[in-house]
C-alpha cells in the first residue's frame, strides 16, 4: 500500500503542475477569441482564484505522499 | 463545571448539557447561514437597488461581490477567525462572528439605494458582503469544535451532525421568510422596500442567538487546555508551517471537503438550476421539486452522522463520492429526458397563441405567449417580448442584438414526472447527506486541540467556498461551451458535469488511499 501511496504521489504532483500551463493557455485562447466581460471575469476567477489552489494543493500534497508522510495512515 | 467528554462515563445529565451546546451552537449556525442566503435569493433586487444597469464598472463589482466576496473570502475569515478561536477560545469567537454576520446583514438592509449615494451604495454592499463571508468563514468552525470537544467519542458523528443540518435550515428559513414578506405586501411593495425586511429581521435573530449562547461555558478541552497553560502562541504557523500538521490540512482538503463540496453544491443548487435553465421548469415548481426533495432528505445528515460513529466516517464520505460520480449523468439524463418536449406527443388542437401589442413611451412592445398540451400531461408556455422604438429610422438604427426578443420558457409537468423529479433530487440529496453528515466529525477528529478551529476551518472553507461555491459558474461554463451557435441549444446540457464528477472523482481516490478509516480520538480527550 505505501508503495502504490508514494506512486500516486508523482501523478498528483504532475497533475498539480499540469494545471498551470493548461489553464494560462485555455485563458489565453479564450480571451483572445473574445475579449468579453464575461470572458476576463470567469477566467479571472479561475486563474487567480481556483487554479493556484488547485495546483498548490496537489503539487505539496504529491511531494508529501512520494516523500512517505501518508504511510503511516491505515 | 468540567464534562468528561470520553465515551463510557457519559451520564444522562452530561447527553441533556450537550443538547443545549448543540441547540446553541445550531441556532446561531442556522442564522449565519440564514443572512449569507438571502442575500443570494434577493441578488436581483439587490443589484436593482444599488448596481446601475448601465454602469460597466458597477456591473462587474456587482458580480464581483456576488461570486467572489461571497464565497472567495470565507477561507480568510476561517483563518482569522479559526487563529481567534485556539487563542482566546471558541465561544468567545463564535460570538464575535455571530454578531458580525448579524451587524452586516442589518446593515445592508439599511444602506440607501445608488439613486439616493450612487456608487457609494455598492460600495458599502461590497464591503459588508465582505464581512459575511469572513463571518461565515469563522462560524462553521468554531461551531463544529465546539460541539465535538463536548461530545462522547461514540456519538461524536451524531452530535455534530446537527451542525450539518443547519445549511439546509438555513436556506428553508430564507426562503419562508423573503417568501411570508413578498406575500403579505405585494410584488411592488416588496421589490420597492419590502426586500429590506428579511435584512433587518436577521438583527432580532442574532440578538435571540446571542443571549442563547452567552450562557454557554467555554469547550471543556479547550479549557482544560488553557488552564495548564498549552494553548497554541501562534495558531497560524503550528497550522500551516509545520509539516505534521500541513499535511493533514491537505490531505483533508484533497481527500474530502473539495468532493464533498462540490458534491453538496451541484445537490443543493446546482440541481435546482438545471431544472430551470437546462429544463425549462416553470419557477414555483422547481423550487417545490427541490423544497420537498431536501425535507426528505435532511434527516440523513443525522442517519449518516450517527452511522459514522458505527463504520466510519471515510467509509460513508467515500461512498457517497463514488456513487455521485457514477450515477449524475444517468440521474441528470432522465432529469432532462423526463422534461424534454421532443420526447412528448403535443395535443394540437390545444395550441394557442396569443399576440398582445402596446406603445410604452416611444418603443413598442409585441408580447407572444404560446402555450401547448402534451398526452402525458405536461403543459409548456413560451412568452415572447420584442422591445423597438416606433420610429423606424431609430429601430434601423439598433445593433442587431438590441433588438433580439427576450423569452421566457416554461415547463409545468405532470404529477407522475413531478414526483419522479422529487425522487432524482432527493438521490442528490442522499449523497450530499453521505459527504456531508460525517464531515464535521472527520474534520475534528484529524487536528489537535491547540489548533484545531485554525486547522479544521481553512479546508472546510477552501472546499465549500471555493471548489463548491464555483460549481455554478463553472458548470453553466462548461454547458455555454457546448453552444453551437448564440441562438441554438447547447450541444451537451449536461456537460456542466464535469467538474463536479472529476473533482469528486479525485477526491475519491485520494481518500481512499489516504484517509483512515479508523476513528482518531488521540486528542479528543
Amino acid at each position: 500500500m505505501s508503495a502504490i501511496k508514494k506512486l500516486a504521489g508523482i501523478i498528483w504532483s504532475v497533475l498539480g503542475l499540469g494545471i498551470i500551463p493548461l489553464a494560462i493557455l485555455r485563458a489565453m485562447q479564450e480571451i483572445g477569441a473574445k475579449p468579453s466581460e464575461e470572458n476576463w471575469i470567469f477566467w479571472s476567477i479561475v486563474i487567480v482564484v481556483l487554479m493556484p489552489i488547485i495546483s498548490f494543493s496537489l503539487i505539496a500534497f504529491g511531494v508529501f505522499a512520494l516523500k512517505g508522510e501518508y504511510d503511516h495512515i491505515d | 463545571m468540567e464534562q468528561n467528554v470520553s465515551s463510557t462515563s457519559y451520564q444522562p445529565e452530561e447527553v441533556s448539557s450537550t443538547r443545549r451546546v448543540i441547540l446553541a451552537s445550531s441556532v446561531g449556525t442556522l442564522i449565519e447561514w440564514y443572512d449569507f442566503y438571502i442575500f443570494g435569493s434577493l441578488a436581483k433586487i439587490i443589484s436593482e437597488q444599488f448596481f446601475p444597469k448601465d454602469n460597466p464598472t458597477a456591473a462587474l463589482l456587482a458580480t464581483l461581490a456576488t461570486f467572489a466576496a461571497g464565497f472567495v473570502v470565507r477561507p480568510f475569515g476561517a483563518l482569522f477567525f479559526g487563529r481567534l478561536g485556539d487563542l482566546i477560545g471558541r465561544k468567545y469567537t463564535f460570538l464575535v462572528t455571530l454578531v458580525i454576520m448579524g451587524g452586516s446583514t442589518f446593515a445592508i438592509g439599511l444602506v440607501p439605494g445608488y439613486k439616493t449615494i450612487g456608487f457609494v451604495a455598492p460600495a458599502i454592499v461590497f464591503v459588508l458582503r465582505l464581512l459575511q463571508g469572513l463571518a461565515l468563514g469563522g462560524e462553521y468552525g468554531g461551531a463544529a469544535t465546539y460541539v465535538a470537544e463536548h461530545s462522547p467519542s461514540d456519538k461524536r458523528g451524531y452530535f455534530t451532525s446537527y451542525i450539518q443540518t443547519t445549511a439546509t435550515f438555513g436556506l428553508f428559513v430564507s426562503l419562508g421568510i423573503i417568501l411570508i414578506v413578498r406575500q403579505s405586501l405585494g410584488l411592488e411593495a416588496f421589490t420597492t422596500w419590502g426586500w429590506r425586511i428579511p435584512f433587518l429581521v436577521s438583527i432580532l435573530l442574532v440578538a435571540i442567538s446571542i443571549y442563547i449562547r452567552m450562557k454557554m461555558s467555554e469547550s471543556p478541552l479547550f479549557a482544560k487546555l488553557k488552564k495548564e497553560g498549552k494553548t497554541s502562541a501562534n495558531p497560524l504557523a503550528e497550522s500551516f508551517q509545520k509539516k505534521d500538521n500541513l499535511k493533514m490540512v491537505l490531505l483533508a482538503l484533497l481527500g474530502a471537503t473539495a468532493g464533498q463540496g462540490v458534491v453538496w453544491y451541484t445537490g443543493q443548487f446546482y440541481a435546482l438550476s438545471f431544472l430551470q435553465n437546462a429544463c425549462n421548469i416553470e419557477f414555483v415548481q422547481s423550487n417545490i421539486i427541490i423544497s420537498i426533495a431536501l425535507v426528505l432528505g435532511t434527516p440523513f445528515f443525522i442517519v449518516f452522522g450517527a452511522l459514522s460513529d458505527k463504520i466510519g466516517r471515510k467509509a460513508i464520505m467515500t461512498i457517497g463520492m463514488l456513487i455521485a460520480v457514477i450515477s449524475y449523468r444517468p440521474i441528470y439524463t432522465m432529469m432532462y429526458n423526463d422534461a424534454n418536449l421532443k420526447n412528448k406527443v403535443e395535443i394540437a388542437e390545444k395550441t394557442e397563441k396569443k399576440v398582445k401589442y402596446e406603445v410604452k413611451g416611444t418603443d413598442s412592445l409585441i408580447t407572444t405567449v404560446t402555450t401547448k398540451a402534451f398526452t402525458d400531461g405536461t403543459t409548456f408556455k413560451e412568452t415572447k417580448k420584442e422591445k423597438f422604438p416606433v420610429d423606424p429610422e431609430a429601430k434601423a438604427a439598433l445593433p442587431k442584438d438590441k433588438l433580439k426578443p427576450e423569452t421566457k420558457k416554461e415547463t409545468i409537468l405532470p404529477q407522475n414526472i413531478f414526483y419522479r423529479m422529487i425522487g432524482f433530487v432527493f438521490i442528490q440529496v442522499i449523497f450530499v447527506t453521505m459527504v456531508y453528515g460525517p464531515i464535521a466529525a472527520f474534520l475534528v477528529e484529524l487536528f489537535p486541540t491547540r489548533i484545531r478551529y485554525t486547522s479544521m476551518s481553512l479546508p472546510y472553507h477552501i472546499g465549500n467556498g471555493v471548489f463548491g461555491g464555483l460549481v455554478p459558474l463553472i458548470s453553466t461554463r462548461l454547458v455555454e461551451a457546448t453552444r453551437p451557435g448564440p441562438d441554438l441549444p447547447p450541444a451537451d446540457p449536461l456537460a456542466g458535469l464535469w467538474y463536479p464528477i472529476i473533482i469528486a472523482a479525485v477526491c475519491f481516490v485520494i481518500g481512499s488511499l489516504y484517509i483512515s478509516n479508523k476513528v482518531n480520538n488521540m486528542d479528543m480527550e
